[in-house]
Parts: structure tokens; C-alpha cells; sequence
């Protein structure tokens, strides 16, 4: 595949990257770190006929974009951690109506306002259930400045897929770094775009959520001569509200399975000097570069370390998780919270040994803090 | 050519951003690695800000420069320079704007500290307070040896409008003057 070099941050490729893959809309509030995302797809929109609006608040912003999400169009809102506590409501509502959006979320401390400028991975957990109730969470993390770009393109399609929310996470730090990136073409980009399904058949005939047990709702847009009822209580095959018992619990099963049964089409992970490893470092976003760098140093030492990192968090790439947990002795996982996905790399190990190396106050952990851990193992 | 690793460090507002983003952009045209990580706090204008600058032909992972690994680093203001100073290398160079940053004798006595005026003759010779990062990239780039110079101008114009071009060479060239008094 044909690829172009960008030397850019984080938050800039991810505002482009939206753009290239037919984002037509954003709806949001600036909000640091991520306010970037926002000033770059301001300027790019208008130029391709699209629209961005600095909503009242963040509620307003992630309201107006599942506006866009309903007559069809691919849109997108970007946020820190306080914004997505303020959006939890409205993301539960584009769970459960099963509208396609894309949220980047540019993590900084928390919780609450926390430190506004400074590194976290804070949101892991957020991220996996950020409104109440059930269904199957789809969550992209990026570990590198490319990443920001191809997550949020490949946020976009999978969205369409599966009609339902996707979150990108960045942290402060790959959103602000600048350097070079290597991103596919914008024709290899648009190639790869495939549009959400609709219905064609005669508009009496159209049942939005009805649908096979483990498929997403098809959503025609709106305005087009096909109705159906939009709510966020639980429906029918129309949309209208029910209690009907088989109704509800088939609905929400096939929340949780639209996506539960067909992981192998968003897992993403990267494997790296995991070949002959015998210690297993966790890692994901900017902590990953961290870690890659210790990987250096600690092989030059003669310790076979490696890196194993989830692309897509949630869900976890478990089973490959315990492939290499199976084999390997040593397993650190490495993140800026206390342990949000150390939790889940026990899960999917079934293993309580395995080791954490945290830090909670802004500050990046650095390759020599790895390194010294791993000794220590 | 090694590792490069430099730290420009003032408060927000100074512009010295700028000069880490050029430094990357040029390097990477160059055809090698540059990676420009800024850190700064919730105070935009005021508060301590450090850019970490890394040039290197290999690729760069950790986007933060490790404390005690750093080999040149201009300030332009004290707070500034008494929270960063102590990741640079022992011997390593240390700029400062003797008007704002006021270094001990212990820290003469680690580092090759040089004072150079920047932010007055940004001010005064070159005559826009504006170009006092590229005074400061000139100085760097000078002491450091670090990338042609055509590339790094090139890099630099394309980052600022056209209109102050014929400014941001002088005070390059004004930058690269001092720095070259200051080392000899």
C-alpha cells in the first residue's frame, strides 16, 4: 500500500485522518489537550462542504453529532476525560438507538478536571463502559503518531459496521508530539471505505431493528422517506417503545453479541521481540514507546524482553493475551493509571502474578523506570 | 551522526515551541528522525514550558528526552531554567538570557553555561521580540553542530509568513554571530 509522509502531531493527523475518511460533520467544545482535533477540522470541513460547530458545552456536542450520525452522516467529536464523563449519557443513547459516531478522546489526569496538560491513560475503564447499562464497547487506542491517523480511519468503517459509537483514545502525549508519520494515501484511504447498509425495499416494509441476532440495527438516514422511532428506551423492530419481555432481552443480547461474536474483525494488537521472549511487557499508547525503548536496552543487556500492545482495548485481544501468558513467566504490565488494564491482562490470563508498574501525577514513565522494574521481576 | 538531544525551555507565550517544531521538520527532510515533545502546564501564557527537541538517524521511540542525557539547553527564564537545568549531561551546554536566567557558580562549575542576550537582540538588532526563537534555533543549531544550515532556514521560512522572511534570516544570522563569539 502506497504511503505518505505527514511530519504533524497526534491531534492534527487525527483531525485529518477523520476528513479523509468522509467525516462530513464535527460537533464539540475545545477541551485540552484534545482542542487541536477541533482547530484542524474547523479549517478542513468547510472545504469539503462539511460543517463544524463549537457546540454550548459537551453534551451539545456530542448531541449534534449523533444528529449527523442519524441522516447519515459520518461525524465525529473529540474531548479529554472530563468531556467524556459529560457525554457518558448521550453515548449510551447512540448505544442503545445504535448510532455510528466517532469520539477521539485525548486523555489528560483525572479524575474531575484533574491536570489539564499533563499524561494519563486515566480512561481505560471509562472507555469500556462509559454509560450505564449493558453492550459491547468498541475502543481503539493509538501508540503512535501514524496510529492517530489509520484508528481514527479505521474508527470510522468500524463504526458503520457495527452502528454504534467507536472511541479513539489518544494520551496528551501522542497528541502533541510532533514528527514523522508514514499514512496510507487519501485514495487508499477512501478506497477502503465502506458505507454503512441500508434498506431499499418498499418504506412500509422497513423495520430498522429487525435484524438477525448478532447483526447491527440498519439505520436508513433520515429525511429520505423511511421512518421509524428514535428513542433510548428499549424498542421494537420499529423503534417504539416496549416492555415486551423477548423483546427486551433480545435486544440488548444482541447489543452485547453484534459485536461479542464477531471480534476477530476489530482485534488489533502488535507483537514486538515477542518471538523468542522470556519477559512479556503490557503496554499500549504513548507507554508502548516507552517500552520499546527499554526493549532496546534491556536486549543489549542480554534480557529477552518484549512488548506485546493492544490496538484495540476494548475488546481486549484476550485469548492472544493468554497465548503469550501461557508461555512466558514474566509479565509486566506497564500504564499511567493504577492498574486499569493490568486488571484485565489477569482476566484474560487467569493468572493474579502478574506484575504492575503505575504512575498517577502527569508525568510520563520513562524507558530506565521500565527497564529497573523488569530487573527487579 | 549520534543522538542529538536539546532542550529549549521559557514560559508560555515566548514562542519556544516553534523553534523544537522546525528542528524536527528540518531533520526529517533531511532524511533522518526528529520528534519535538512540549510539555507545559495549565497556566498557556506564564507558566514553565520545556520542549524536548530529538534528532537521530535511527528511529525514535520515547518521545521525552531522558533527564542527565540532554547535551544542550538554551533558557529564557529562571523559573524555567531551575526546574529543567538538571536533565542536561554533566559538561553538557547550557544557554541562558543573562537578563532573565541567573545561574550559581556550582552550576557554572557542571555545565558550559554561555549568557547571550536573546531576548534583546531580538528586540533591538534584529527589531521584532517575535524572532526571538530563531535567534534562539540559530544559537542551538550553531553549538550544536546539528543540521545544515540551508535545510534548517528552509525549514524555518516555510513555518513563518512570508511577510517576516527577511527578518527571521537576519536574525538567524545575528543568532549564529553570537554563538560564535560566545564559543570563542
Amino acid at each position: 500500500m502506497a504511503t505518505r509522509e505527514i511530519i504533524s502531531t497526534g491531534n492534527e493527523l487525527a483531525a485529518i485522518a477523520a476528513v479523509d475518511a468522509g467525516c462530513k460533520f464535527f460537533g464539540g467544545y475545545p477541551l485540552t489537550p484534545s482542542s487541536e482535533v477541533m482547530h484542524v477540522i474547523s479549517d478542513l470541513l468547510p472545504k469539503v462542504g462539511g460543517v463544524a460547530i463549537q457546540m454550548e458545552d459537551e453534551i451539545g456536542g456530542i448531541c449534534a453529532v449523533i444528529g449527523a450520525g442519524m441522516v447519515g452522516q459520518r461525524a465525529l467529536t473529540a474531548t479529554s476525560g472530563p468531556g467524556m464523563s459529560l457525554k457518558a449519557e448521550q453515548l449510551g443513547l447512540a448505544q442503545m438507538a445504535e448510532v455510528p459516531l466517532v469520539v477521539v478522546n485525548v486523555m489528560r489526569g483525572g479524575p474531575s478536571t484533574g491536570l489539564p496538560t499533563r499524561v494519563s491513560q486515566g480512561d481505560i475503564l471509562q472507555s469500556k463502559n462509559p454509560s450505564h447499562g449493558d453492550y459491547k464497547s468498541i475502543t481503539f487506542c493509538a501508540g503512535s503518531l501514524a496510529e492517530c491517523y489509520t484508528e481514527v480511519v479505521r474508527a470510522f468503517n468500524v463504526a458503520d459496521r457495527f452502528m454504534q459509537p467507536v472511541i479513539v483514545l489518544l494520551d496528551e502525549t501522542i497528541g502533541h508530539m510532533h514528527g514523522k508519520a508514514d499514512i496510507p494515501t487519501v485514495e487508499d484511504v477512501q478506497a477502503g471505505i465502506v458505507p454503512r447498509k441500508t434498506f431499499d425495499g418498499p418504506a412500509e416494509e422497513y423495520f430498522p431493528y429487525e435484524c438477525e441476532h448478532d447483526e447491527p440495527a440498519v439505520l436508513n438516514p433520515m429525511y429520505q422517506g423511511y421512518r421509524y422511532h428514535f428513542t433510548g428506551l428499549h424498542h421494537d423492530k420499529f423503534g417504539y417503545p416496549t416492555e415486551e419481555i423477548e423483546t427486551c432481552r433480545k435486544l440488548i443480547q444482541r447489543l452485547e453479541d453484534k459485536v461479542a461474536l464477531h471480534e476477530d474483525e476489530v482485534e488489533s494488537y502488535e507483537e514486538f521481540e515477542m518471538e523468542d521472549a522470556d519477559v512479556m511487557i503490557v503496554a499500549y499508547g504513548s507507554v508502548s514507546l516507552a517500552a520499546k525503548e527499554s526493549i532496546r536496552h534491556l536486549r543489549a543487556e542480554g534480557i529477552k524482553a518484549g512488548l506485546f500492545r493492544p490496538i484495540t482495548i476494548w475488546p481486549s485481544p484476550a485469548a492472544k493475551i493468554k497465548e503469550h501468558t501461557d508461555k512466558i513467566k514474566k509479565v509486566l504490565v506497564v500504564e499511567l493509571n493504577i492498574g486499569q488494564y493490568h486488571g484485565e491482562v489477569q482476566r484474560a490470563a487467569a493468572r493474579l502474578d502478574i506484575e504492575g508498574l503505575f504512575k498517577v501525577n502527569g508525568r510520563p514513565i520513562s524507558p530506565y523506570e521500565i527497564v529497573n522494574k523488569v530487573k527487579e521481576l | 551522526m549520534a543522538k542529538t538531544l536539546m532542550r529549549f525551555t521559557g514560559v508560555g507565550g515566548q514562542g519556544v515551541l516553534l523553534a523544537g517544531e522546525i528542528f524536527a521538520a528540518a531533520k526529517i527532510k533531511t532524511g533522518g528522525h526528529g520528534l519535538k515533545t512540549a510539555t507545559y502546564t495549565s497556566q498557556v501564557r506564564g507558566g514553565p514550558t520545556v520542549v524536548d527537541i530529538q534528532l537521530d538517524d535511527q528511529e525514535i521511540y520515547y518521545p521525552y528526552a531522558n533527564d542527565g542525557e540532554i547535551g544542550f539547553m538554551l533558557s529564557v527564564a529562571e523559573m524555567s531554567y531551575k526546574l529543567f537545568k538538571d536533565g542536561v549531561r554533566e559538561g553538557g551546554t547550557i544557554v541562558v538570557d543573562p537578563n532573565l536566567v541567573h545561574p550559581t557558580d556550582e552550576d557554572r562549575k557542571k555545565w558550559n553555561i554561555h549568557e547571550i542576550p536573546i531576548i534583546t537582540i531580538a528586540k533591538e538588532e534584529v527589531g521584532n521580540v517575535i524572532t526571538q526563537s530563531v535567534v534562539a534555533l540559530a544559537i542551538a543549531n550553531t553549538m550544536m553542530n546539528a543540521i545544515d544550515k540551508d535545510a534548517l532556514i528552509a525549514t524555518m521560512l516555510s513555518k513563518v509568513p512570508a511577510k517576516v522572511h527577511d527578518v527571521n534570516k537576519v536574525a538567524y544570522e545575528l543568532g549564529e554571530k553570537y554563538a560564535k563569539e560566545a564559543m570563542a
